[in-house]
């Protein structure tokens, strides 16, 4: 038993985390950590340049490392292999749809409420969409490598983290229940048009665009509808407290 | 842009508007993000999580008193017109406390607790049984409930001179958001023990049994806190 | 108590280096080997404080002691890996070669050097030879397998020659101290260095990783595959935890007859330093590491390390 006590003093339980985790993001205070280690962004920036050609393969990376004068060896230092060059993409793509945005809106048209919401949420939602049409041949198979279940994991962190720069891009404001439901709806549609698109053959991803448009509508129509609902049983139910109140209940 | 441009440049490349805002460029929020020239040193993960917990606890904190209050004023008022202007001021601080922490959340851009629902539900109802059981219980209620959140918010208080300590023996600066975070914690905490005070000038002493009303919402509150810096 | 009086005699005074002696396959201790060691492997913080398991030694103390370790597990030493880590430690190995991917070269068939240190015995190297000839199809790559022990060097050489003749010629054996290594090796001439199950013992670890560092060439990969912390999951933490320091000893003392040693193990692991500390140490060197610059295998039982030298 002792053995087990000294076992126990030395257990050093972590601190329960989070599901989804968002921290603090700080103004001021310059970032602690950067997506990606310096080397890295070196490799898998000139590995990305082959991926429209080799796709989201070991063979693309190898020539990133290449182009960029390191060994045969280098690549295999990078974490998750082929799926750090997917996460590559997904960062890059979330990072630029800040500076994307500012072309596509005016930034006091988003203060003065021009556009509604929802339709600055599509808006930019296409926007991230588009920016998969130079590999979109290949994002199949970065389908296939990022539903492995060791990846699975941050493959739906990385869509979380989109679906919450979506929307704070376009300005939604929500603190309350529906910050979740707002993420989980924009991730479900976003990520269904994204099949959707590997299998578009239509010029400018017309029927891309129409369906991720129709998806977005549906999602807002059930929102309504649950706002709805939540708002009138607000109502009635006050409504009930003081019918009661004013017979002399003492509620 | 060329997409070949585009796909050749670096993500750590990306010329930012801002320096210090790399997760990405927040140029269409409200709040413009500032460009500090004072050498600050980036947050730690531990100091992100804890700030990201202490914003959600107070968010949820402050929401369940205004509905606690919300709940008290209309059977209370009933009864004892005269604490109508003590119940307005109460909640009408506690409202200006929920408002805050909403705005400081979404500026952060920190998750808002799991359980919003459900702490509605629990607050209104404690609010509505303590008004019910009369003035002396509704005091008690707000009595043991600012108490637990006055400790609550020393202890944010303490963690983030702390941190501030920390920065300046090593020569680093405070940032302002920091500076203006702990100054109106410590305005809100306060508020919070002013109430405290309200509370035992009308007779929350009284309650009865006074123990054990306090003792339960004293530990449901704890509790609360305890999930609510979690999920 | 008992328990508990039984455990710090067998980690304090009982440990006593002459207690190998007895052993008829042991060489290091004779006081001729030692001088001779003493000229070549000594690094200049000799007389630093480290761990020996949960004891406070000196840094060449701790060499010796865990040269008497390893000479008397040499040749049950896989019998060994396969108690400590429940018989999945060739998994670990196998994952830890094929991340690698040593001998893919564009194109095909290019020279690739490869340092495998405290690699005695030859699991690592001759995974690695496999690997490159049969999945890569490149013949072209050198393995100096080095360890500081020669009996596990002389356990590695006698299975050597169990391999084709072809592999037999790109592997070269190097009695070497990891922490100083000799000449021969020069800065910035390998591709890759690989430790394995090996650089907890090392009595000064940030010497060895500058030197690492030294010896590969800019781009070039240390890869490193150790014992780690369960930290993350405290439920097999304690199992894991409990299955170490109660049984393995003990099975020592069945299996092999020699308590002391496994003990050592058990608690030469433990005294190891978490994944993020290692890793640190390990951009303290010089390196540039990818993501959380570790990967955790079976819950962190084992961890891989590995750090890339910037161009």
């Amino acid at each position: 038993m002792p053995v087990l006590c000294r076992v126990a003093l030395r257990t050093r339980i972590p601190r329960a985390t989070s599901l989804v985790r968002k921290t603090f993001f700080s103004y001021e205070h310059p970032p602690s950590s950067q997506p990606f280690g310096t080397v890295e962004d070196v490799i898998l920036s000139a590995a990305y340049q082959h991926v429209p050609e080799h796709g989201f393969s070991h063979h693309s990376i190898s020539l990133g490392a290449r182009d960029t004068g390191y060994l045969d060896i280098s690549p295999s230092v990078l974490s998750n292999g082929v799926f750090s060059l997917i996460r590559f993409h997904l960062v890059r793509q979330r990072l630029n749809l800040a500076y994307n945005t500012e072309e596509l809106f005016d930034t006091s048209e988003i203060n003065s409420a021009g556009t509604s919401a929802g339709s600055r949420v599509a808006a930019i939602a296409w926007a991230r969409l588009i920016a998969n049409k130079d590999i979109i041949h290949r994002w199949q198979e970065a389908l296939a490598i990022m539903a492995q279940p060791s990846h699975v994991p941050s493959s739906l962190k990385e869509l979380a983290l989109l679906s919450d720069e979506i929307l704070h891009l376009a300005g939604d404001k929500s603190v309350d229940s529906s910050w979740y439901s707002k993420r989980a709806s924009l991730s479900t549609t976003y990520s269904a048009s994204e099949l959707f698109m590997t299998n578009d053959k239509s010029a400018g991803f017309a029927d891309t665009h129409a369906f991720l448009m129709r998806r977005l509508d549906e999602a807002t129509t059930i929102e309504g509808v649950f706002e709805g609902l939540g708002t009138w049983t607000n109502f009635t139910m006050n409504a009930g407290i003081n019918l009661l109140r004013s017979k002399g209940v003492n509620i | 842009m060329a997409p070949t441009v585009c796909l050749a440049r670096p993500i750590r490349a990306i010329p930012l508007r801002n320096p210090f805002c790399t997760q990405s460029c927040r140029s269409l929020s409200t709040t413009e993000p500032l460009h500090s020239t004072k050498k600050l040193k980036p947050l730690t993960k531990q100091q992100c999580d804890f700030l990201s917990s202490a914003l959600r606890v107070n968010q949820a904190g402050e929401l369940a008193a205004t509905l606690i209050y919300s709940a008290q004023t209309p059977p209370i008022v009933r009864k004892h017109p005269h604490l109508r202007p003590l119940m307005a001021h109460m909640y009408d601080q506690e409202a200006g406390h929920f408002k805050t922490f909403n705005e400081l959340i979404h500026k952060h851009r920190v998750r808002p607790t799991a359980l919003y629902p459900v702490w509605s539900v629990l607050a209104t109802g404690l609010g509505w049984s303590t008004a019910l059981m009369g003035r002396e219980a509704a005091m008690a209620c707000t009595e043991a409930v600012e108490t637990e959140i006055g400790d609550h918010y020393n202890n944010q208080i303490r963690e983030i001179l702390e941190m501030i300590t920390q920065w300046q023996e090593e020569g680093y600066e405070v940032s302002d958001e920091i500076e203006d975070l702990i100054n109106t914690l410590r305005r809100i905490r306060d508020e919070e023990l002013e109430h405290l005070d309200h509370a035992v000038d009308n007779d929350a002493k009284k309650a009865e049994p006074h123990w054990l009303l306090t003792g339960v919402i004293r530990a449901g509150c704890r509790s609360a806190i305890w999930v609510s810096e979690r999920v | 108590m008992v328990a508990c009086r039984a455990l710090r005699s067998c980690t304090g005074n009982s440990f006593q280096p002459s207690r190998c002696l007895n052993r008829k396959n042991i060489r290091p201790f004779t006081t001729n080997y030692l001088r001779h060691q003493s000229q070549r492997t000594q690094t200049p913080t000799a007389d630093r404080e480290t761990h020996f398991g949960y004891e406070t030694v000196t840094e060449s103390e701790k060499q010796q002691r865990v040269a008497g370790v390893f000479s008397s597990v040499a040749e049950s030493y896989d019998k060994m890996n396969d108690f400590m880590s429940l018989g999945v430690h060739r998994l670990w190995k196998d994952h830890f070669v094929s991340s690698l991917n040593p001998g893919a070269t564009t194109p095909l068939g290019q020279p690739q050097r490869i340092l495998d240190v405290a690699g005695g015995t030859g699991d690592i190297a001759f995974r690695m030879l496999q690997h490159s000839n049969v999945h890569n199809a490149n013949p072209n790559i050198h393995i100096t397998i080095s360890d500081i022990n020669p009996d596990m060097l002389a356990v590695g050489k006698q299975r050597s020659l169990s391999l084709p003749a072809s592999y037999q010629s790109s592997i070269s054996f190097l009695e070497a101290n990891a922490e100083l290594l000799p000449f021969q090796i020069n800065d910035n001439s390998l591709d890759l260095y690989t430790v394995s199950f090996g650089i907890r013992n090392f009595s000064n670890i940030p010497a060895a990783l500058k030197e690492a560092h030294r010896v590969l060439k800019p781009g070039g990969v240390f890869a490193c595959l150790e014992f780690s912390k369960v930290d993350k999951y405290p439920m097999l933490n304690a199992i894991y935890k409990r299955w170490s320091f109660s049984a393995i000893p003990l099975i020592g003392q069945l299996v092999a007859a020699d308590r002391d040693s496994y003990q050592y193990l058990v608690e030469s692991i433990e005294r190891f330093p978490s994944q993020e500390a290692f890793r640190d140490m390990i951009v303290d060197a010089g390196f540039a590491v990818s993501g959380d610059g570790f990967e955790d295998l079976t819950g962190g039982i084992a961890a891989i390390h590995k750090g890339i030298k910037p161009l």
